[in-house]
């Protein structure tokens, strides 16, 4: 905690001027500069955008698997193939995601050799392309497995195998028992993971980093660029942006923890 | 007959579970079964509703054939061991399920689960959430969510094995007033002798996946399978003893 203060007091003076080699003293120039460019606010939209995407098709996708599949989930083969994406470093992905969706990639090839495309520019801009399907890819397939054993480990704390054999008895239908049963109490279980998954996901890196395009660019990103700017007088606008993504994701998780402490109070 | 049950039979990898399972229920009766752990009671309730399919036989519910109909259609309730209460909502939302599902309308609903409620003797629990109330009022939750649905057959595994001794006698009691009230017709699995007896209108006795129905309680009481007889002497050697 101590650390993490340190460094936002420090990146909170050095927005406003106090410190920092090139900087006159206290101003609010750098904070009007950066409302005024709009950048901050692009790259917020579109990492809450990404964010939100992934997390809704991964936990969608989970819960899916989990319910039609949950005993065949437990199998050994089966169950190897969804922790092996767990120990993939996003970074590794990003990099696997590049080699199979690259205009030059395995799929590229594949369509030429098939004849879909008769060459690397008629292959669709998956990867660095503005829809960032490369990103929200990458992203699901490292975060849906966490998912899928999460909800399996839920299905059997819970006793839904019972509970959805109850709600039959009682003459729910399937769907009835899947949106009035299933669906509840998993998500009741999980809602402050998949929340917490969600500012996560607002905050990666590698995986944009890499697989993103120019603008606008996850917050992250847009960070460490600004911070590692050539002109020294934009680096406080690096820690106008990292102060700003700070309060907000601090204020979240505090909502989020409080409203859970409520709940189980 | 209401409940006809003719010549059902299960086996898991070619042993038989339940075999030339056979019972003639009339309405508003209830048979209470005695049987040890793993005789097949479980196994033979769930076929009955529809939970486990069978290997072979016929069920007929009021002379309707049910064996190949889905669980959710039988309007046969199997009510669990445990006190299995949907986690999500509360004791009012718990009882109101069944009607919910069947999108009867609100105020209904709202009538019969406070009606219930009371019947239950739960005033004032309706807004808890199942973990904030006791063993035995959750097994009345339970009871009365299974109730409210007006099941043509109710099916009770084992209900008050989990309760301590008090708690079991005034769930039995209040069993007797409900099933009396909602002219219930069900089949009351238990492996307590004393419990068989007082609960049933009919009594049959299961062992290794065969049901024996006795025609009378003297027939039950006087056969030496059913443990009966044991039972008595025990308690009267013991009183011979202390005095």
């Amino acid at each position: 905690m101590v650390p993490f203060a340190a460094a936002f007091g420090y990146s909170l003076l050095y927005s406003f001027g106090i410190i920092g080699v090139v900087n006159d003293g206290f101003t609010l120039e750098f904070w009007a500069e950066v409302f005024r460019s709009g950048a901050f606010l692009d790259a917020l939209i579109y990492s809450v955008t990404i964010a939100l995407i992934s997390v809704f098709i991964s936990v969608t996708a989970a819960l899916w698997f989990t319910l039609k599949f949950q005993k065949k989930l437990r199998g050994k083969i089966v169950s190897f193939m969804i922790y092996l994406p767990l120990a993939i470093p996003g970074i590794v992905a990003a990099f696997f995601t590049v080699q199979i969706l690259s205009k030059s990639g395995l799929f590229s090839r594949f369509s030429y050799l098939l004849g879909f495309t008769s060459g690397i520019t008629d292959f669709p801009d998956l990867i660095n392309d503005q829809y960032a399907i490369g990103i929200i890819l990458v992203l699901i397939s490292v975060v849906m497995p966490f998912f899928v054993l999460l909800f399996l480990n839920v299905y059997d704390n819970e006793r839904l195998d019972q509970l959805t054999e109850l709600a039959r008895s009682l003459g729910a239908s399937n769907s009835q028992t899947i949106w009035r049963v299933s669906l509840p109490v998993i998500l009741r279980k999980t809602w402050t993971l998949i929340a917490l998954y969600f500012i996560f996901l607002l905050g990666a890196y590698e995986v944009p980093l890499i697989l993103g395009q120019e603008s606008p660019q996850m917050l992250s990103v847009l960070i460490v660029r600004e911070l590692k700017q050539f002109d020294l007088t934009k680096i406080s606008e690096g820690y106008v942006v990292a102060v700003m993504y700070t309060i907000l994701v601090s204020i979240a998780t505090i909502l989020l923890f409080s409203k859970r402490s409520t709940e189980n109070g | 007959m209401f409940l006809e049950v003719h010549d059902i039979e299960k086996s898991y990898n070619k042993e038989a579970i339940v075999s030339e399972l056979n019972i003639n229920l009339e309405k508003h009766k209830t048979l209470s079964i005695l049987g040890r752990s793993g005789c097949g009671k479980t196994t033979m309730l769930k076929m009955i509703a529809g939970l486990t399919p069978i290997d072979q036989g016929v069920i007929k519910l009021d002379g309707v054939r049910v064996d190949e109909i889905e669980a959710s259609k039988r309007n046969i309730v199997y009510l669990y061991q445990e006190d299995l209460l949907f986690p999500h909502l509360s004791v009012f939302e718990n009882i109101a399920f069944g009607l919910r599902i069947k999108k009867i309308k609100d105020h209904i609903v709202d009538d019969r689960v406070i009606e219930m409620i009371e019947n239950l003797e739960l005033q004032g629990h309706g807004s808890k959430m199942p973990h904030q109330i006791s063993g035995g009022q959750r097994q009345r939750v339970a009871f009365g969510r299974a109730i409210i649905t007006n099941p043509a057959l109710l099916l009770l595994d084992e209900p008050f094995g989990s309760l301590d001794a008090g708690t079991r006698k005034n769930m039995q009691t209040l069993f007797l007033r409900l099933a009396k009230t909602f002219n219930i017709t069900s089949l009351f699995v238990t492996h307590d002798l004393k419990e068989a007896i007082l609960m049933g209108d009919e009594i049959a006795y299961m062992d290794k996946g065969k049901l024996k129905i006795y025609k009378d309680r003297s027939s039950f009481i006087n056969d030496p399978e059913t443990g009966v007889l044991a039972e008595t002497e025990f308690w009267k050697q013991l009183k011979t003893e202390q005095f």
